[in-house]
């Protein structure tokens, strides 16, 4: 055996855990999916082949898949460039070299470490509930304010600001991207006579783009799989109405509430489509406003 | 997404530990030790009591084990069809009339009849009491106790405002004149005399037996149309302009449970509930809680109640303890000692036996569920036909296009249209 191709098995020994952990519990589980899409399947009676009549149902005959995309789109609308704006407005100024920025960092980027879990989704029903904090505090300057959370004209803002509250991660990456700028440039700019309006807008946000361009895929991504804080704050149900019934909590209900597993995995697979689609759309579009360095 | 990780991860535990147990060899002497695994939903105090009665039955047979698994009603279902695809369910399992037809036809559920009378001795339960686990003619479900539906009150609050609670005779109609009534007499701003109903399948179910109909009929169609179904929602709408009611987007704060219900959060003073409920939502109030039937659709009505099992224990198909399991039930149901821990909090027990034995030790918010069972008694109906596959998902449309109303998205009468819609297309799937 050749000295290489000993190197190459022994590479291939010890990638084996995570092989094994890609095609056991991901490619394995991923595939049985696809196929059950394709099926009726009620987790107690073997799946029957019912070939693309879950498609076809979810295409042309189903009002809460059409309720739930709409809710969905909505949230990643608003929720997306509203975190990411937030995020970098936080970075710029933190990056303006103030003292103790480790400390401001790590506090900013707490409710990321928590926003996700069950507490703070609890928490947030808490506050936004029609006697809770916010609107007392709302009281104090005379305003009388709704139930956020169980009014359907609300509640998908609630959702909405609890995601943004969340900048953290988006927040490091452009911080780490503000610092990758050089400070040469603004200085030129500076001598030149550019107002800081303008060099945000010439050399801070050019140069940052493929920073935004990251931010912008991995949040659209996340705000499209979102279901935690709504399945916690409507308690599963996406109500009132239909108000938080994102595409997940759908698919949730029809596969852990109404046993329909095949729907649900059929349900799953046009996620992934769509989230595709804009993906694609985003890679595509991206050679007209992201500036590589070269 | 997040969740079905979750399943998933905690369906490989499970699978890991079995398999770690076949690797390890069991012993000899440990393979001789009866090891079942019991499941059931409930509160804590449920709880407390189950394992209570599972160590009497180890202490008096040595060589039994059951290890007890606990959850709520909303996370109980999933993970029991989880691990019923999984082939992998507790030996004995907490069971609804809800779901024990689905559970019994697909073939999950072990028919107790031949360990009856030998070791599942039940007659005395009476015919009906044992007919309601009977699915297809076999006996599947063993009632853990009877309730009711019952209208659960703040006597507290009534007192205070000087009006009088509901009683069995109570009508429709004079039960929204009283709720009305307490709603302006309680100077508390925020407290409202009932609850929104209008999404509380029960109720409904009620109210159409009363009007000779039915939620479902026998061949699993819906047993009422668009009008019927528009004069309930017309109901919940006029207690709610009259502030009979809580305003929607209070109601909807309501998850489902008992600790979020309106009556367990001070914001109203009844609850459309289940009579074996009392003990537990008294635990949750600082005031004194007391209970009354739903109201009664008036003169010439037919009686809407009915008496039910509040759970049942049935065994698993696949379980390798038949007959074990079935002793257990029957220890559960028609043991002194057993009774004496479970009282009512499951209902009221169906032996007649045991139902005698515990009465006269009880407390008195459990005599008041005995006093209740047998005031109801003579005001019921007949058990109704079981539910069809997507009656849940029924429900959650009831209550949903309660809430479209509530918040004026729709009006009482398209809003009884699109019910009727949505809900012949969920059977029509099923």
């Amino acid at each position: 055996m050749s000295r290489a191709s000993a190197n190459d098995t022994r590479a291939y020994l010890f990638l084996l855990p995570w092989f094994a952990g890609f095609f056991c519990l991901t490619t394995g589980p991923t595939l049985a999916s696809l196929f059950l899409s394709f099926t009726s399947f009620d987790l107690i009676q073997a799946p029957r082949w019912i070939g693309a009549a879950n498609y076809v149902r979810i295409a042309t005959n189903d009002v809460s898949f059409i309720a739930s995309l709409k809710v969905t789109f909505f949230f990643v609308a608003f929720a997306v460039p509203l975190k990411l704006g937030f995020a970098l407005a936080v970075a710029m100024a933190l990056n303006k070299g103030i003292r103790g920025l480790p400390l401001y960092r790590a506090i900013f980027y707490l409710p990321s470490l928590l926003g996700a879990s069950v507490a703070i989704a609890v928490l947030w029903r808490k506050l936004f509930s029609g006697d809770g904090l916010v609107n007392k505090v709302l009281a104090l300057v005379g305003i009388h304010g709704p139930s956020w959370i169980s009014d359907p004209d609300y509640s998908i803002y609630t959702l909405v600001v609890l995601s943004v509250w969340q900048f953290g991660s988006p927040m490091i990456i452009f911080l780490a991207g503000l610092r990758q700028i050089p400070h040469d440039v603004y200085e030129a700019a500076s001598l030149e006579g550019a107002s800081k309006r303008r060099q945000f807008f010439k050399i801070t946000l050019p140069l940052l783009t493929p920073v935004i361009f990251f931010n912008a895929i991995v949040q659209t991504i996340d705000a499209f799989k979102a279901f935690t804080p709504a399945f916690i704050i409507s308690e599963g149900t996406g109500g009132p109405v239909r108000s938080t019934l994102f595409y997940t909590l759908y698919l949730y209900q029809e596969a852990f509430a109404y046993f329909r597993m095949g729907y649900a995995a059929a349900l799953a697979w046009v996620l992934v489509l769509i989230i595709a689609f804009f993906t694609a759309v985003s890679f595509i579009t991206a050679r007209y406003w992201v500036h590589y360095d070269d | 997404m997040t969740t079905a990780f979750i399943d998933r991860r905690t369906l490989l535990k499970t699978g890991a530990s079995a398999l770690a147990l076949t690797a390890s060899g069991v012993p000899a002497a440990v393979a001789q030790e009866k090891r079942l695994r019991m499941y059931w939903w409930g509160s804590r105090e449920r709880a407390e009591r189950t394992f209570k009665v599972n160590d009497l039955y180890s202490a008096r047979n040595p060589g039994v084990k059951i290890d007890g698994e606990t959850l709520s009603w909303g996370d109980y279902w999933p993970r029991l069809a989880t691990q019923a695809a999984g082939r992998n369910a507790p030996d004995i399992i907490q069971m609804d009339y809800r779901y024990i037809f689905e559970y019994a036809r697909r073939g999950a559920l072990l028919a107790l009849d031949e360990f009856m009378p030998a070791v599942l001795n039940i007659a005395d339960f009476g015919k009906d009491a044992i007919d309601s686990g009977r699915v297809d003619g076999k006996v599947y479900g063993v009632s853990l106790g009877l309730n009711s539906t019952a209208i659960l009150y703040n006597k507290t609050a009534f007192e205070a405002a000087g009006v009088n609670p509901p009683t069995h005779e109570t009508t429709w109609a004079q039960f929204a004149e009283i709720c009305a009534e307490l709603t302006k007499a309680t100077k508390k701003e925020g407290f409202w005399g009932s609850q929104d109903g209008g999404g509380v399948e029960p109720g409904l179910e009620i109210w159409m037996r009363q009007r000779g109909k039915a939620l479902y009929t026998p061949e699993g169609k819906l047993g009422f149309d668009a009008k019927d179904i528009a004069e309930w929602y017309g109901y919940w709408d006029d207690m709610r302009k009259r502030k009979a009611c809580v305003p929607p987007d209070v109601q909807a704060l309501d998850r489902g449970s008992n600790d979020s219900a309106m009556l367990s959060l001070g914001k109203a003073a009844t609850a459309f509930e289940h009579s074996n409920l009392l003990v537990g939502y008294q635990t949750l109030n600082p005031q004194k809680l007391s209970m009354t039937m739903y109201p009664t659709g008036g003169p010439g009505a037919k009686p809407g109640q009915y008496l039910k099992p509040s759970q049942m224990w049935s065994v698993y198909a696949r379980t390798k303890f038949n007959e074990e399991a079935a002793r257990i039930v029957n220890f559960f149901v028609e043991d002194q000692e057993a009774a004496k821990v479970l009282t009512v909090e499951r209902g009221v027990p169906a032996s007649a036996a045991m139902r005698k034995f515990i009465t006269p030790d009880l407390n008195e918010l459990d005599q008041q569920s005995i006093r209740y069972i047998s005031l109801v008694s003579d005001r019921v109906g007949p058990l109704p036909a079981p539910p069809p596959n997507g009656a849940g998902e029924i429900q959650r449309t009831l209550r949903r296009i309660n809430e479209e109303v509530g918040f004026a998205r729709t009006t009482v009468n398209a809003a009884g249209k699109q019910f009727i819609e949505e809900a012949q297309s969920i059977l029509a799937r099923g």
